[in-house]
């Protein structure tokens, strides 16, 4: 079926802005002011990679302050190049940065990135995300029980990271002492959450604890989530006070009503 | 549709910033009577941006302000789009639900910016076909507004507010007048927004924009990063004198100043359109 003039039209500013000035296009227009019109298709052409650029810098703000303004720029040229935006939400954009920064090769000497900019991304889908006030912990302690689901609350996102990246993320935008191996090394597990409000709170977990925390998330009991994640008696009550203090839980599924 | 209280016409507002939002949650005493919110900041999520939102609406009344329905897009509004922002709406239950007569892009290939229409009849036609969409999915009337341009279509066959008032007309909607959109794409496209001003029927606006462009020695471009400049003040008083009870709104998107800053250019709005209606001898 042949495309309208208005389809065509489209399609052809769409492939001037994001990737090269179609002639058609340029014959099609005049230029406004004393802009020729290559120039005008110019202006939205330039406009383009700069507002997906602001877009990637706000929510990967502490990736850019680790990579600085030329390395983060370089990196958000080639990845707006291969990575259209498919939301109409520009905040969207960018779920993949991640991958894409772990995988250029100037990662070599930050081999951390990916592990950073999947934190940022968690933290701006949490943010978004509803507060959420789980149970009370007297009203937890008293519906759960080895065979009980508790299921979590959608505030919370359990991570688990190759490198040690809170520390560098939490870091003073001013401090600009150069990194370290030793500031990354190591793997962390960490769960970020909201309690009622919508502040954000964050706790580095034990691999026991993010094991226990990521069998129930899964809908597995809270004894054998426990069992499995080999956590100790003392390490399994300070687990759980945790998890009611936090008020993680939204629902306690009884016994028997467990299985799906 | 609840009506929202406090609207009344001729009002001042300003738009919804972030930077802001820490001197508005101690909720002072303000000069402006209004705020306009960016739909796409508020609609996708749950967090503390609508957390605030609602705050604000329970001391003024607030418009919905779009930049991503694409109204003039050939492949047609996305449903996920509308669901949202109807939610949106009815949490906050805007006197304005507003966004652009232009096209943002493709579906797969989504540019963010303003892209302008050419001034055909396929663009009434399709432009109207996604209003009649959109107002239906959320259930009240759009306003759409003019957008500044930097380049002209030569298939066009009207001028582009004839194109403006068709497409309100056609598609039964409303007008945002963008009076510092108006002046860019005059001074960009040689005509005179005096004549554009005057053309666009009182009936047909909802509400009036206010911004500041940057001169960018070959063209003027739309930046929303500055205060209106005095040929846009004129403008304004122009538009005013027929359009009193019209809601004016002071956009502000980049090198936002403070509060006071801000609210001063609404001041100052509010100001010339006393001068003109109620100085003025009648």
């Amino acid at each position: 079926m042949s495309s309208s003039p208005l389809e065509r039209l489209q399609r052809r500013f769409v492939r001037s802005v994001t990737f090269a000035a179609d002639a058609d296009l340029i014959a099609a227009v005049t230029g406004g002011g004393r802009l020729s019109a290559a120039e005008a298709i110019g202006v939205y052409r330039d406009a383009y990679p700069a507002r997906l650029t602001e877009a990637l810098g706000e929510t990967y703000e502490a990736c850019w302050r680790v990579m600085g303004d030329e390395e983060f720029f370089a990196a958000a040229r080639d990845f707006i190049a291969r990575a259209p935006s498919r939301s109409y939400n520009l905040s969207d954009y960018g779920e993949s940065f991640p991958e894409f920064l772990e995988a250029r090769p100037q990662a070599q000497g930050a081999p951390f990135l990916g592990d950073l900019a999947r934190l940022e991304w968690a933290f701006l889908r949490l943010f978004h995300a509803r507060a959420q006030e789980g149970l009370e912990p007297a009203a937890l302690a008293a519906a759960a029980g080895p065979q009980s689901i508790l299921r979590l609350g959608a505030a919370c996102v359990l991570l688990s990271f190759k490198h040690s990246i809170y520390g560098i993320w939490k870091r003073d935008r001013a401090d600009d002492t150069p990194l370290e191996s030793g500031d990354w090394e190591g793997a962390q597990r960490l769960v970020l959450y909201k309690r009622g409000t919508n502040e954000i709170f964050t706790r580095e977990l034990s691999v026991p604890e993010y094991a226990a925390l990521t069998a129930l998330a899964a809908g597995r009991p809270l004894g054998a989530a426990l069992e499995y994640s080999g956590l100790d008696e003392e390490g399994a009550r300070g687990l759980f006070a945790f998890v009611a203090d936090a008020r993680l839980v939204a629902e306690v599924v009884p016994e028997g009503h467990g299985s799906r | 549709m609840k009506s929202a209280p406090g609207v009344r016409a001729g009002m001042t507002g300003v738009g919804l910033r972030s930077v802001h939002y820490p001197y508005l949650l101690g909720r002072p005493r303000t000069a402006v009577d209004w705020f306009e919110a960016i739909s796409e900041n508020y609609m996708d999520s749950e967090g503390r941006p609508l957390e605030i939102l609602l705050k604000i609406r329970e001391d003024y009344p607030v418009a919905l302000h779009g930049v991503s329905l694409s109204v003039g897009g050939v492949e047609g509004p996305r449903p996920e789009y509308f669901r949202r922002l109807r939610q949106l709406a009815d949490r906050v239950d805007p006197f304005v639900v507003s966004d652009h007569l232009c096209f943002t892009g493709a579906h797969a290939s989504n540019v963010h910016d303003l892209l302008p229409l050419p001034y055909t009849e396929e663009a009434i036609a399709t432009v109207a076909r996604n209003v009649a969409v959109a107002q239906d999915a959320l259930g009240r009337r759009l306003a759409l507004e003019n957008v500044s341009s930097y380049l002209s279509y030569r298939e066009s066959v009207m001028t582009e507010w004839e194109f403006l008032i068709a497409v309100a007309r056609r598609a039964d909607c409303r007008i945002l007048l963008d009076v510092n959109n108006a002046y860019v794409s005059a001074q960009n496209h040689g005509f005179a927004a005096e004549d554009y001003i005057d053309a666009v029927p009182a009936e047909l606006v909802a509400q009036i924009h206010l911004g500041g462009y940057s001169d960018m020695g070959a063209f003027l471009f739309d930046t929303h990063s500055r205060a209106p400049t005095p040929p846009v003040w004129e403008l304004y008083r122009r538009a005013i004198r027929r359009l009193p009870d019209a809601p004016t709104l002071i956009e502000w998107d980049a090198d936002i100043p403070d509060w006071a800053g801000l609210e001063a250019q609404a001041v100052k709005a509010r100001e010339i359109r006393r001068e003109e209606h109620e100085l003025k001898p009648a």
